[in-house]
């Protein structure tokens, strides 16, 4: 019985130790391409992981003159000031709220504007709209707030139409209410080109005899589009929302802070602002560090959650 | 992919910051070690220069929009000569400021002196007490004969400075000169005339007052595009107007002080009766619309246009051509009488003006190089350059010439123009700031200044952490909800909820802290 088990952990190690050197010898054949892999990989440990380092701040009192590891620990302290303050609820809420609805509304619009270019008889005409829709993706977001700003001003062509229609104008960028529906609708004019591309190319992909025989059989147009698009695309569907999902706390942080001010902080108030105002603009990095640490690891847990489902219910998912 | 980046950014990025900063301030302390003051670099106590061999400081500067570069400055090239120190200056623009400055401590990579930083009193105490900005005690005792003969004068200086162990670790922008602590009311006086109406001595009257601006075309262009009332960007209108209520502005902070009592007067009737006085403005669209989202540039130019009914500034520099239709009006009396120019800065004014690092060889010398702008003579050289070039005196007083007297040339040649730069401003150099028009304006707030003003008090290091944890807190709900107040988003209705609220956020504790800084001063 013991000799057994002696034998067997001796064995076991070389059988380990074979896959290694295989691999050995594999990197020292296409040592070329390896050492293309190190560019990325070295830029993973430097900017990615070699940072987490840093991380330990979160459960310190991060004095600078000390440095990082001469300054104090003290536990759980920031995240317990930050579950305790007024501002909680808030930012969380509208954090996931914002996102949620961005996800909700927005996510699948570049879907519909990908079958309908698709759809789209004469060339010239799709890649027409195909461009007029992509190009708002090139304007910077400062220019985007700056446009949006002169339009809902309380003189602006909107409220100008809707005071020429008999109604009263409305502040819409100094309006909690209307924060979201701003942030997110303007969102989808400018990003439902771009993202609509990568759909585009999916759907060239689609075998066209998988169309001519549905054609055959008497489907109609939207029959089409039900029955033999979509299901082309919703692999890419899966992973472009499972990648959305990994971000999901912190879409739009410069678009945000720029709409800000204090009349619509109630709904614009999220946790990647505050975390700039507090952390960078009044030096308090040990909460702001539990703060972000605190706001990653939901994210993390999300992607975890959403990959794990779709890999359940459509057998696509990132690993 | 951009959302890509902004996720590692924001999760990362001040983690980021740090760690590569980590990285480099053990070999940037290594390079530290090099060879201390030799004999030719001895300072010497007084007279020019300061040292006989010249040595080298950088310094980190804020630049206002209006600045040209520093290093064209005539102050700085004369000191230089002058002096034999020469000074790199690492300059940042006003935006983003607070943003570069906390980076440089956070990363620790310090230049040698902070120059016109604006360190605040809990960053001072903070970076002082960590080691990277030194004390200054005993080197302004030993080397800064103008700055120590300011503090014996006006004993609020040291007492606004010092922290409660000893220390100073900034010294502060110094006025003398009072019109230079307050913002004057600046109100039409053509106006006035054109439409037969008085000075308004109390709240009720501006408002009738501030309509009729609205109502009766007063510039006759026959268009209602007259400006009643503006105000600097966000709740500063509140700062002007709180002494018609009763509210003062102790402790650079929303206290009254009666009795030998502290009192953060933010839940209080008084600030209601305020509040609904200026929604009440807001609504009737006498207050400017814009007044919570325009720039400074906006604001000043609207100064300027000819079309503002009252506004409040400091001088009459930003409306200079039109100046002669302003005049300067005493606070006007509340509903309970009070009438008090609430908004008056202490004598130390601009608080963390000049800071030491520790990564300076020469703290001796850089502490003698800003000394001289203690004085008259450094003064006038570092507000008006050159005599005969840029400015000529009459009757010993510096006068700027014509063609450095206008808004765009003026703070091209001098550090002062943007607030906030290390020196002293006396009645002996403030011919510019403080002409007639800004002394008459001046007089008739100085019967309704309040009879002492305390300077934001200083804490020790665990005091001034909870200050600032509680402030962070309270100051953003009282401004968010001020803001939305006035704006009428929020109805009064909602005040016991806001009262509530702050004292939820613990503004009794707050209360208490500062009580306890007066009574220490006190003793």
């Amino acid at each position: 019985m013991n000799k057994a088990e002696i034998h067997n952990t001796a064995a076991a190690p070389r059988f380990r130790r074979e896959p290694g050197r295989r691999l050995v010898r594999q990197i020292a054949r296409r040592y070329d391409l390896y050492l293309m892999l190190l560019i990325p990989v070295t830029w993973y440990l430097v900017f990615h992981y070699g940072p987490l380092y840093g991380l330990q701040i979160a459960f310190k009192n991060f004095n600078p003159g000390k440095g990082i590891l001469g300054s104090s620990w003290v536990g759980f302290e920031h995240f317990q000031r930050f579950f305790d303050s007024y501002y909680f609820w808030r930012l969380l809420w509208n954090t996931l709220s914002i996102n949620l609805f961005s996800l909700l509304i927005a996510f699948p619009v570049p879907i519909m504007l990908a079958l309908l270019i698709n759809e789209i008889g004469s060339k010239r005409y799709s890649k027409l709209l195909q461009n007029v829709t992509y190009i708002p993706h090139f304007i910077s977001v400062v220019v985007i707030v700056g446009i949006l700003t002169v339009l809902l001003s309380p003189s602006g062509p909107v409220n100008m139409l809707i005071q020429a229609l008999g109604g009263t104008p409305t502040r819409f960028m100094e309006s909690a209410a209307w924060f979201k529906t701003i942030f997110i609708s303007s969102n989808i004019w400018q990003n439902m080109g771009w993202q609509s591309i990568i759909y585009i190319a999916a759907l060239s992909g689609i075998n066209p005899q998988l169309y001519e025989a549905a054609k055959m059989d008497g489907a109609s147009r939207i029959r089409r589009i039900w029955h033999v698009s979509l299901p082309g695309i919703i692999p890419v569907i899966v992973i472009l929302l499972i990648l959305d999902i990994g971000q999901f706390m912190n879409i739009g942080f410069e678009k945000i802070l720029l709409m800000q001010n204090n009349l619509n902080l109630e709904s614009s108030d999220v946790i990647s602002t505050f975390v700039y105002t507090t952390g960078i603009l009044k030096g308090e990095y040990s909460y702001t560090a539990a703060i972000g640490l605190f706001n990653s690891l939901i994210n993390l847990t999300l992607l975890l959650l959403v990959n794990r489902f779709a890999r359940k219910t459509s057998d696509t998912s990132l690993w | 992919m951009r959302k890509q980046r902004t996720k590692t950014a924001l999760s990362l990025m001040v983690i980021a910051a740090l760690a590569m900063a980590g990285c480099n301030s053990g070999a940037g302390n290594g390079n530290e070690a090099a060879p201390k003051a030799t004999a030719d670099q001895s300072v010497s106590k007084d007279g020019f220069p300061i040292v006989q061999e010249p040595v080298k400081l950088s310094m980190f500067t804020r630049i206002a929009p209006v600045n040209g570069p520093f290093k064209d400055m005539p102050v700085f090239q004369d000191y230089e000569k002058l002096s034999n120190v020469q000074v790199e200056f690492t300059e940042a623009p006003t935006d983003g400021f607070q943003e570069k400055k906390n980076l440089l401590f956070a990363s620790n990579e310090l230049p040698d002196v902070m120059y016109r930083s604006g360190i605040t009193q809990l960053e001072a105490i903070r970076y002082g007490s960590g080691g990277q900005l030194i004390p200054l005690e005993d080197l302004i005792r030993d080397y800064a004969p103008n700055f120590n003969k300011l503090m014996d004068e006006y004993p609020e200086i040291r007492a606004g400075i010092t922290t409660p162990e000893g220390h100073i670790y900034a010294i502060p922008g110094i006025v003398t000169l009072s019109a230079a602590r307050t913002d004057k009311k600046w109100i039409n006086q053509a106006w006035l005339e054109k439409l037969n109406l008085k000075v308004p001595e109390t709240t009720d009257e501006l408002y009738d007052v501030l309509v009729a601006f609205r109502d009766q075309d007063p510039n006759g262009n026959g268009q209602k595009d007259e400006l009643p009332l503006t105000a600097r960007v966000g709740l500063s209108v509140v700062t002007m107007m709180s002494g018609s209520f009763g509210l003062d502005q102790q402790f650079g902070y929303n206290i009254n002080l009666e009795n030998d009592k502290v009192e953060i007067w933010m839940g209080s009737e008084q600030n209601k009766e305020m509040l609904m006085y200026l929604s009440k403005l807001y609504a009737d669209k006498l207050l400017d619309q814009e007044v919570f989202s325009h720039t400074e540039a906006q604001f000043l130019a609207k100064q300027g246009s000819g079309k503002t009914g009252m506004f409040f500034d400091q001088t009459n520099n930003n409306f200079l051509p039109i100046s002669d239709q302003y005049i300067g009006i005493a606070p006007p009396a509340g509903p309970h009488g009070d009438r008090m120019q609430s908004q008056t800065a202490p004598i130390p004014r601009d608080f963390g003006a000049y800071a030491i690092t520790s990564v300076n060889k020469y703290p001796e010398i850089s502490m003698r190089w800003v000394d001289y702008f203690y004085s008259d003579e450094g003064s006038t050289l570092l507000r008006f350059g050159r005599e005969g070039e840029h400015y000529e005196l009459k009757d010993g007083i510096p006068y700027y010439k014509e063609e450095y007297s206008t808004s765009e040339t003026q703070p091209k040649i001098t550090p002062y123009a943007g607030g906030g730069a290390p020196h002293l401003i006396s009645e002996h150099v403030a011919s510019y700031i403080n002409p007639p028009q800004v002394q008459e304006a001046q007089k008739a707030l100085d019967p309704y200044m309040p009879a002492i003003r305390y300077a934001a008090p200083m804490f020790d290091e665990a005091t001034a952490q909870k200050v600032n944890m509680l402030r962070n807190d309270i100051d953003k709900y009282y401004e968010e909800q001020s803001t939305k107040f006035i704006a009428g988003a929020l109805s009064f209705d909602k005040w016991d909820e806001f009262q509530a609220t702050l004292q939820k956020m613990n503004v009794e504790e707050l209360q208490q802290i500062y009580q306890e800084a007066y009574d220490k001063m006190e003793k």
